[in-house]
């Protein structure tokens, strides 16, 4: 049901819909932001990446499959955005080695992170903020594939057309992501 | 069981992803194996708590929308209109021959209101000031067309005579052999025009 009125509207923005496209903003840019977040720790950065996922979905909409589910098009383009983006601080940054003794933490955690969080993240729990730091922890080939997975709850199936990957691989990305996630947050059970 | 196939089941199961069958081979290892007990108690605690991260009500700035369809490129729009003419191309080629039609005409109409003459042998003819006269005793050997104008035939015309816009007169000793045509209203002159479009291109 829901799928038939964002294709629905995806073809009206097609046609030029400046509205129809309005509605698919305003339906996906909190989703894109959060995953954005998610991903790069960063707001200015999350900010940028939905502006230039809309702006990627704005231009292709010709390309657009009608037969492919609208979330998994836009969840593919602003997950390979995020991607693409922590590969360039990698390059930008060298921050590839792994600090000594802070297992599978490495430099991207050094970076200093935004201060200013929306103000919804405020009110979060000591525990709640263990996930967060544990999550942003993550190498990032496991990071996208846990975020879609616990923040987006998409499907492994879903993930797999997102990322354009087996799902078997989705699968051993999720298990060992879950595994490295348990010894993060062991102290907390 | 093996403890590293049990591990496996573990994460198959919290993908939601193993039979029934192989959860109650799974749960009796558990029971005897207190070390894989405890590894899927935290699995389960993790995947718990990172469903649990999941934050329903988070917002996007506000101005984000509107910066959003700001960027938009602009000349969309002209698209718009192309897509519009792709999809009616009868409707668009109809509309654009009528606009071609309409103005054409209408500049045609306005930039006749000087004196012409068109005919084959013009130096048998007579002009003075609006007024087109074939002498007694000269002949035009072929058509003679006049356009506002005076026509007055004395003499021979060995072809048709036509007149647009103005009027003609014949005196008793005019002898045209052609047709006499006479053309004053608008509708008439334009299917005359558009019946000898096709000669008068072959003439000149």
């Amino acid at each position: 049901m829901l799928e038939h009125m964002e294709t629905r509207l995806a073809k009206l923005a097609r046609k030029g819909d400046q509205r129809a496209f309005a509605e698919i903003v305003e339906l996906y840019k909190d989703k894109i932001y959060y995953l954005a977040y998610r991903m790069l720790n960063n707001r200015h950065e999350a900010e940028d990446i939905v502006q230039e996922t809309f702006l990627r979905v704005y231009k292709n909409l010709e390309r657009y499959d009608e037969h492919q589910k609208f979330s998994t098009w836009i969840y593919r383009i602003g997950t390979n955005l995020c991607i693409d983006r922590l590969r360039k601080r990698k390059a930008v940054y060298s921050l590839d080695a792994e600090v000594n003794d802070q297992e599978g933490s490495d430099g991207y955690a050094m970076i200093p992170g935004d201060e200013r969080t929306p103000e919804s993240e405020f009110l979060l729990s000591e525990t709640q903020t263990t996930i967060r730091d544990a999550i942003d922890s993550l190498p990032a080939k496991y990071k996208s594939v846990m975020i879609l997975r616990y923040l987006q709850d998409l499907s492994l199936q879903e993930i797999s057309d997102v990322l354009d990957m087996p799902v078997t691989t989705i699968k051993t990305r999720v298990h060992r992501g879950r595994d490295f996630l348990r010894k993060k947050l062991e102290n907390k059970f | 069981m093996d403890c590293r196939l049990a591990v496996s089941l573990m994460h198959e199961y919290l993908d939601d992803d193993l039979s029934k069958d192989q959860a109650i081979v799974l749960k009796g290892h558990l029971e005897q194996c207190p070390n894989c007990s405890k590894l899927f108690h935290e699995l389960e605690q993790t995947d718990m708590m990172l469903y649990a991260a999941q934050h329903h009500s988070f917002a996007a700035p506000d101005e984000l929308t509107n910066r959003i369809l700001n960027s938009l490129p602009k000349p969309k729009k002209q698209q718009v209109w192309l897509t519009w003419i792709k999809q009616h191309p009868a409707v668009t080629a109809a509309a654009v021959f009528m606009l071609i039609m309409v103005f054409s005409s209408i500049s045609i109409w306005n930039s006749d209101n000087q004196l012409v003459v068109k005919g084959a042998s013009l130096d048998q003819v007579v002009i003075e000031g609006d007024t087109v006269i074939v002498p007694e005793g000269k002949t035009v050997a072929g058509d003679l067309t006049v356009e506002n104008g005076k026509t007055k035939v004395y003499g021979e015309v060995q072809g048709n005579v036509t007149v647009i816009d103005g009027s003609l007169y014949q005196a008793s000793t005019a002898h045209i052999s052609g047709q006499v045509k006479s053309i004053n209203q608008a509708m008439d002159w334009l299917w005359y025009k558009l019946t000898n479009m096709f000669t008068e291109v072959a003439y000149y």
